[in-house]
């Protein structure tokens, strides 16, 4: 409510405005004769308030306005610098206490190619690049059992499910762990980063990030610096599977591996058990037949060893009936039977004694004749 | 359970052996029991049904 114009009493020292009233006045002129609106100029003076408020002036050739741009209003912006042509949508107002002119900025847009957002975009990528993050060589493989899975995603997204979808379906023997981050918006940076944080400590074998698709600004924390450099520092592998595949944000491009979509990211990061076990198939026969050749090896060498044995025995056999054959020829010729054969006789007495000579056999005497084919008895005449 | 990737690898070093080298008997039959049990294992492994889930909120306590 500002004092009624009177341009008589105004006229005269005794109706003089207070400043304030001037200001206050100024104020509500300026804001019900001048709607919100679309201003070009060049940003010089640029300056973030630690409160997250940007202080600047648009300016051309011939004037500058002060403008403000509250955090709520820039929170997703990358900062302009000096000198850079922008357009602003504004609403011009007067700042009371210093008695100024100046515009409300609610959005900021660069008139270069691809914006503001390009601009801070390849800025922090050479900054990344610089410190060698975005070197290819950088990147490590992936587990190929991985044990342990964590995600960074909104936990009530399409990503998770997705991706517990496709990892339950490929290779539920993983565990997964799923850390919670808010994925846009004002704290979405500071989210990912402690859920990054967080799963740096925990011994997981590969890490997914993961958002579905959405505007620029809705990528805007994965196109932050601070995240880039978080996921740079993770140590073990991590996945990128950030919007749709035309977007590539910094996130991706530090990652280990990028991925087009969620789901995609849950097929890098596992092996299909269907084919694994189908290699445990191979495996198990490539053990059945290794012990059926070791197994040969050591009874090849027993067969030998009683071949040997049996031939060892053979010889030794053969030898001992030859000289048996020998042996019992010698007995033949011996025999007292061949020599009966050949015409001879023995006499013997009741007793058996061979009677041999003369004086055993006197005139009477009673033996036995032992012929070739039996015996008879005898008396001496 | 013995980590998958680890059972593989003993796995693989088994038959490796066993393909490879002039064991005796005794050994080999060993060696095959072994394998014969982690491929066991293994395959028990694979045929869980159920991926586990957890979310590092309800896990992590407070420090």
């Amino acid at each position: 409510m500002g004092a009624r114009l009177d341009l008589f009493s105004a006229a005269s020292t005794e109706g003089a405005w207070t400043v304030g009233e001037v200001t206050k006045r100024a104020r509500a002129v300026i804001e019900a004769g001048l709607p919100p609106l679309w201003v070009r100029g060049e940003i010089a003076g640029f300056k973030a308030w630690r409160s997250g408020h940007w202080y600047f002036s648009l300016r051309d050739k011939s004037a500058q306005i002060r403008c403000v741009m509250f955090a709520k209003q820039n929170f997703m912006l990358p900062a302009p610098t000096d000198g850079m042509q922008v357009f602003v949508f504004a609403r011009p107002s007067m700042y009371e206490e210093k008695g100024e002119f100046q515009l409300t900025v609610m959005e900021l847009l660069s008139t270069d190619q691809g914006g503001l957002w390009k601009l801070a975009f390849e800025k922090a990528k050479a900054a990344l690049t610089k410190d060698g993050l975005l070197d290819p060589a950088r990147r490590r493989r992936l587990p190929p059992f991985p044990r342990r899975i964590a995600v960074v995603t909104s936990p009530d997204g399409a990503a998770l499910r997705d991706l517990q979808a496709v990892i339950g379906r490929r290779w539920p023997i993983a565990e997964l762990i799923v850390v919670p981050a808010q994925v846009q918006g004002a704290k979405a940076e500071a989210s990912v980063c402690s859920a990054l944080n967080r799963i740096a400590r925990l011994p997981v074998d590969v890490l997914i990030v993961a958002r579905g698709g959405g505007s620029v600004e809705d990528l805007w924390a994965f196109n932050s610096e601070r995240v880039a450099r978080a996921v740079a520092a993770m140590p073990m592998p991590v996945i990128s599977a950030i919007g749709h595949e035309t977007d590539v944000t910094l996130c991706d491009l530090v990652a280990d591996l990028r991925a087009p979509t969620p789901s995609a990211a849950a097929e890098a990061a596992t092996p299909d058990r269907v084919e694994v076990l189908a290699q445990c198939g191979i495996v198990g026969q490539r053990l059945a037949r290794a012990l059926r050749i070791a197994s040969r090896h050591v009874v090849e060498r027993l067969d030998r060893t009683g071949d040997r044995l049996v031939r060892c025995m053979e010889s030794r056999l053969e030898k001992s009936g030859a000289l048996l054959t020998a042996h019992s020829a010698r007995l033949d010729a011996l025999s007292p039977l061949r020599v009966l054969g050949r015409g001879y006789a023995v006499a013997r007495d009741k007793n058996g004694q061979i009677l041999k000579r003369v004086a055993q056999l006197p005139s009477g005497k009673e033996f036995r004749l032992r012929v070739t084919d039996g015996e008879v008895n005898g008396r001496v005449q | 359970m013995a980590e998958f990737s680890k059972q593989l690898e003993r796995l693989e070093a088994i038959v490796r052996r066993l393909e490879s080298e002039d064991l005796d008997l005794d050994e080999a039959l060993k060696l095959f029991e072994e394998g014969v049990e982690r491929l066991r294992a293994a395959r028990e492994q694979l045929s869980q049904a159920e991926l586990k889930v957890k979310k590092v909120l309800e896990i992590e306590s407070p420090s």
